[in-house]
């Protein structure tokens, strides 16, 4: 623990960078042997271990091919396409709730859900929807005035070892909410979300960091019905992982609410041809019809 | 007399004006402290400024004033030493341990609560105020009717008649007495003497289970506060284990030197006698505690028990093997957060059968069963696509629609215009008829039910809502529609 230079905490991409510009093969060693301290650092724990998430395409990029227990993960919503934050989290509690389903269906145990509601216009989470993604009996919810309190509750069921996964509601988590939750996780083993309605400055030390934004969804072509849900997921810190080719890895992924199974959709695919179609299609016939008068 | 004629009387006269409400805080605050000598306290409830509304006030004059604390000291007085010399020795406790807190006192004891009573008020000698065991008929005979807690017309005619000594009434036949007086005089003399009984109400619950510990030595140090507590629990856990019961809720009680009382209180989600765990719990709660100079007794009572369905206890040696054993540690979870948090603010959720989507789901508490397996996901596929977050109470929301039986293409929400791309709908819910309102009365039999007509919206930016109409299409008498759109939850 104590051995960890203070550069082993600097993200992958960066040690990368600067191991590129140096003398090759020191950097090189030395960097295999702060990934390696790191990783013991990681591995050790007890019964840390990696769930996958179940996209490969993302899997690939985190450690071990999944997102490890015994760490803080946090989730925020993003920006909508036209820029603007949505006044409700639905992709990113969609999310939160599919990662949850994975701690869950990895460990037996209660799901501790805390939150702080707000006042009259409150929209605590609805039970009969999270059951796609885990059984609602095994939650707990915990309901706070003051984000201490949240954050308190947080990691006493992290110190729990009855429980399978933590999941926290906050506005903002600062440095030191933050650093104590990942510490308690680390010593536990057990995982902790933290899900913000709101996206914030990256401020605490989790192992990732997602941003979710609901996507336009894919109608029926010829109807206006709603698809399967789409979210446009963006990996925003990824530690300890693989580093990847975008900056920011970017991924639009579909939750298929009859098969329960979170899928990325093919980029090329990507927008929602439907409306589009139509109005041309009408257009056409407009201008066909006057062709014809 | 008036305050005019006592003026007039004697012109330099201090007035000040009663505090009926400071004297029953006052009097709580005795009663409360009183709680060391025995849990069963009452505050007299004839006294005349005390009176609870509707109770008949009596003459309660003499020297005792009219404010009174009943204590039943069965079975207390043997801490303080054998038989009567204990009881004598707790009522002079309690009458110097008061009068060292500046109160002026007089304090019986009596069989009876009636006999302790009169004594307190009209005995003139002070070594009356001791009445032995069955003694009370002959200590009272001497004293005046007033003693008996009568109302003043009864009184009144006692006066006229001759009876002035409560020992004038004994040789009277019951029977004349009742039919001129009603059954009030025959019960209180009765009650005086121990012919008939007569229940206390005790100002607080009287725990079953309760531990002392008195320090010679005030003690005001947190770890000291600490030890004492955690040997009060040990020998109130094993009453537990002797009864067969696990605590539900325990109160400890600090007496300081100042005479005020600290209380505080833990509970539990389920019985326990585990007394490390609930040391746990009150360590977090000792803090708030102040000793102010010194603490000189320490009371641990538990108020609510229930009766142990706990595991088995497991050998001291497999200490490590318990914790695995006796749950997953989730149970002791709880209670913290409980503690901390207020048990109000934890909730298991519950599936209910129910069609509105607000009833569907119950916050129920923590030790409540949790749902079946796989209930959810029943209830789930029964229904069509319901919200990740269901809104406590639907926003309204000002709609936009070409026609009026489509869902709105435009919505106004938060002053945000929400442009609608994409619908499904409606899924009609109506109202339950079967169940009674909320104010308890049930819909007449051939009413129509109140509908919601629900629609799965999605913006041109993805968000997906879950919006309702509050009743089918109508046009009111002006030409306003009269329904009227709301946002009920968030999809995913």
């Amino acid at each position: 623990m104590s051995v960890i230079s203070p550069s082993a905490f600097a993200p992958p991409v960066a040690v990368r960078a600067a191991a590129n510009d140096t003398a090759g093969p020191v950097s090189t060693a030395l960097r295999e042997k702060v990934r390696r301290l790191e990783r013991a650092h990681s591995i050790q724990r007890a019964g840390t271990a990696a769930v996958p998430t179940g996209l490969p395409a993302v899997d690939a990029l985190l450690p071990d091919g999944g997102l490890l227990t015994g760490a803080l993960h946090e989730v925020e919503a993003g920006a909508a396409p036209s820029g603007r934050v949505a006044a409700h989290d639905g992709a990113a509690l969609g999310f939160a709730a599919h990662l949850l389903g994975r701690f869950a269906a990895r460990t037996p145990g209660t799901l501790l859900w805390c939150r702080r509601p707000s006042g009259v216009f409150d929209a605590p989470p609805y039970a009969p929807a999270l059951a796609a993604w885990f059984d609602p009996a095994r939650l707990l919810v915990v309901t706070a005035r003051r984000d201490e309190d949240v954050f308190w509750a947080m990691e006493e069921g992290l110190r729990c070892p009855g429980i399978a996964a933590v999941l926290g509601e906050t506005r903002a988590a600062g440095a030191t909410a933050g650093r104590r939750l990942s510490l308690a996780a680390e010593k536990s083993g057990v995982p902790a979300l933290l899900l913000r309605s709101q996206p914030a400055p990256p401020q605490s030390v989790c192992v990732t960091r997602w941003r979710i934004a609901s996507a336009p969804s894919r109608s029926t072509p010829g109807l206006h019905d709603i698809g399967a849900a789409r979210w446009r997921l963006e990996l925003r810190r990824n530690r300890f992982g693989a580093p990847s080719i975008a900056d920011i890895p970017s991924w639009l992924v579909e939750w298929n609410d009859e098969t329960h199974c979170l899928a990325v959709v093919p980029e090329a695919l990507h927008g929602s041809p439907g409306p589009l179609f139509e109005e041309r299609r009408f257009e056409e016939r407009f201008f066909e019809e006057r062709m014809v008068g | 007399m008036r305050l005019a004629d006592a003026r007039a009387l004697m012109p330099d006269l201090v007035t000040a004006s009663g505090e009926p409400q400071a004297d029953r805080r006052l009097i709580e605050t005795i009663a409360g402290w009183c709680d060391r000598y025995t849990p069963w306290v009452a505050i007299d409830p004839l006294g005349g400024a005390l009176a609870e509304e509707g109770t008949e006030a009596c003459s309660a004059g003499g020297f005792g004033g009219d404010a009174g604390l009943l204590l039943d000291v069965s079975g207390c007085a043997h801490l303080f030493g054998p038989d009567e010399a204990g009881e004598r020795a707790l009522l002079a406790d309690l009458v110097g341990r008061l009068a060292r807190h500046g109160f002026t006192c007089r304090a019986a004891m009596a069989d009876t609560a009636g006999a302790a009573w009169a004594l307190a008020r009209y005995a003139e000698r002070q070594a009356d105020l001791f009445c032995p065991s069955h003694g009370q008929r002959d200590t009272l005979a001497a004293l005046p009717v007033d003693g008996l807690r009568l109302t003043a017309p009864i009184l009144e005619t006692f006066v006229k008649l001759g009876l002035r000594r409560i020992g004038d009434l004994y040789p009277l036949p019951r029977a004349p007495l009742a039919r001129r007086f009603g059954d009030l005089p025959l019960t209180r003399l009765d009650q005086a003497l121990g012919a008939g009984g007569e229940v206390l109400e005790p100002r607080r619950p009287v725990p079953a289970f309760r531990t002392r510990l008195a320090f010679v030595e005030p003690i005001g140090r947190p770890e000291d506060i600490a030890a004492a507590t955690s040997r009060l629990l040990a020998a109130l856990c094993r009453q537990f284990e002797q009864a067969g019961v696990g605590a539900r809720k325990l109160e400890i009680a600090l007496y300081r030197v100042d005479g005020s009382v600290e209380r505080t209180a833990i509970g539990t989600s389920r019985p326990n006698r585990d007394n490390p765990k609930l040391m746990k719990l009150f360590e977090e709660k000792l803090g708030e505690l102040d000793p102010g100079f010194g603490v000189e007794l320490m009371i641990l009572a538990a108020p609510e028990v229930e009766a142990w369905s706990g595991t088995q206890d497991v050998l001291p040696e497999a200490g490590a093997l318990a914790a695995s054993l006796g749950s997953d540690g989730t149970v002791d979870l709880a209670d913290r957060l409980a503690l901390r948090l207020g048990a109000e603010n934890m909730a298991r959720l519950l599936p209910r059968d129910s069609h509105l989507p607000e009833r569907a789901q119950v916050a129920a508490r923590v030790s409540s069963r949790p749902a079946a397996d796989g209930a959810w996901r029943r209830l789930a596929t029964l229904k069509g696509a319901r919200p990740t977050r269901l809104l406590q109470r639907p926003e309204p929301v000002d709609v936009t629609a070409f026609v009026p039986d489509d869902p709105p293409s435009v919505f106004h929400w938060r002053r945000h215009a929400h442009r609608i791309v994409r619908a499904e709908g409606p899924e009609r819910i109506a109202d339950e008829w079967w169940r009674p309102r909320p104010d308890g009365s049930r819909p007449p039999a051939n009413a129509v039910p109140p509908v919601r007509d629900y629609y799965r919206v999605e913006d041109d930016d993805g968000g997906r809502f879950w919006l309702f109409r509050d009743g089918p299409y109508k046009l009111s008498a002006n030409g306003q529609p009269t329904a009227r759109w709301f946002l009920h939850g968030f999809c995913a």
